[in-house]
């Protein structure tokens, strides 16, 4: 079902943009097929294929067992043989049992083949905590992925980017692994983000992966996220406002490729760079962030960069400590008085 | 004319209270019949509620209050 409210008025959830987009590719080339666990009537857990199984049945929209290593293998062979399947890992924690076929085989098939062989795939998996539930279903492992060559990484924060960047990766002859955030996806017991539920167009559109968005201006501090980090940089950018200060927030969209222009052009004009990341803060994007910024220009800094990311614990589930651990606004504020002060 | 957008009796079962979570349309906004303009969570589960007819949405339960069956949600004038 769709709204047809005057352009500019329908909102849409994360989930919502990317079934949309799913769909509206599955009308207009029967390569495309969707496979997963749970994401045939359910509508998956996350929501993101409501609607699929209703227009276009088991063929093209196929329930999984719970055995990642076959169904993304599957996949794998399916998108080397000239179909284009988007593949759903349910929670990216789970990435363990398939990992082989995910980085030695749907990230490399390209290479090893001299590029006589595509790998035309879309890896959809769900990241993130904030909901308690604990160390094995809420991590990001942004920087697991996009360390890893072979494949492109997008994580929207938003439903507009979220639709737009779907159909680019759908459109890809790469493989794309598509990070989405659950606390974005509208899904209320997830701890719904208002923020990304934004006004999207019904036509469909792309979004060009590798492109950073600042999505609000400043000039004395970057502050630098994806995902649900941009919503806590935004409300530490309007913290800093009422200060007196002005933070400039750029919205990564995407890991791989990295938009290092557009970082290190905020940056020169900052001078300051904070990065926020829900993924763990040892070898990870933060630390990727700052080296992009100060190997390319040390001189722009006029203080050391700082980082709020996930200390490097595995997840709690004790509510009190989780949110502990979580990067927040007022944590990306207090960084910031730091940083003036030292 | 005025008519009430209200949480259909039949949308869940049992009699669990639920939340609006979506308001996909901004208030004052014109709908079309059958448009999808709100989701309603019950015990982790998203509901859609659709406009009963055409008109400009008027919203009376904002996003996180609580709702049950039957309840008056929004109007639209049309």
């Amino acid at each position: 079902m769709t709204t047809t409210t005057s352009a500019g008025t329908r909102k849409l959830t994360i989930a919502r943009a990317m079934a949309e987009a799913t769909a509206q590719e599955m009308r207009n080339d029967p390569r495309v097929f969707v496979m997963g666990e749970d994401i045939g009537p359910l509508g998956g857990v996350f929501g993101n294929t409501r609607g699929l199984y209703d227009e276009f049945g088991p063929e093209r929209v196929r329930d999984t067992p719970i055995s990642e290593t076959a169904f993304i293998g599957a996949a794998v062979g399916a998108a080397s043989d000239g179909m284009r399947p988007i593949v759903e890992l349910m929670f990216v924690d789970f990435f363990g049992v398939c990992m082989d076929a995910i980085y030695n085989l749907m990230a490399k098939n390209t290479y090893f083949s001299g590029g006589k062989v595509k790998v035309p795939m879309v890896l959809m998996t769900s990241t993130g905590g904030g909901y308690s539930d604990a160390g094995q279903h809420s991590q990001c492992l942004y920087g697991t992925f996009a360390h890893l060559p072979g494949m492109k990484v997008v994580a929207p924060s938003n439903a507009y980017d979220a639709k737009g960047l779907m159909t680019a990766a759908i459109h890809d002859d790469n493989p794309v692994v598509f990070m989405y955030h659950k606390s974005l996806q509208g899904m209320g017991w997830l701890g719904t983000e208002k923020g990304a539920t934004v006004p999207v167009p019904e036509e469909s559109y792309t979004l060009e992966i590798g492109k950073a968005a600042v999505v609000r201006e400043g000039h004395d501090v970057t502050l630098v996220s994806l995902a649900a980090g941009v919503h806590h940089c935004l409300r530490a950018a309007q913290a800093l406002e009422d200060e007196g200060f002005s933070a400039e927030v750029v919205d990564l969209r995407s890991l791989v490729p990295l938009d290092r222009e557009t970082l290190r052009a905020s940056v020169a004009k900052t001078g300051r760079l904070i990065v926020v990341d829900e993924d763990y803060h040892s070898f990870g994007v933060s630390g990727e962030i700052i080296a992009s910024v100060v190997e390319h220009d040390h001189a722009c800094l006029k203080a050391a960069p700082r980082r709020v990311a996930y200390p490097d614990i595995p997840i709690p589930f004790a509510p009190t400590m989780e949110q502990w651990a979580l990067p927040n606004a007022d944590k990306i504020v207090d960084a910031f008085h730091q940083m003036m002060l030292s | 004319m005025s008519i009430v957008i209200t949480v259909p009796d039949d949308l869940w079962e049992g009699d669990s209270e639920g939340v609006i979570t979506a308001w996909l349309v901004n208030d004052g906004a014109e709908v079309a019949q059958g448009d999808l303009v709100a989701e309603v969570m019950v015990e982790k589960a998203q509901y859609e509620i659709e406009a009963p007819s055409t008109g400009v949405l008027s919203i009376t339960k904002q996003e996180d209050e609580v709702v049950e069956k039957g309840e008056t949600i929004a109007s639209l004038e049309s």
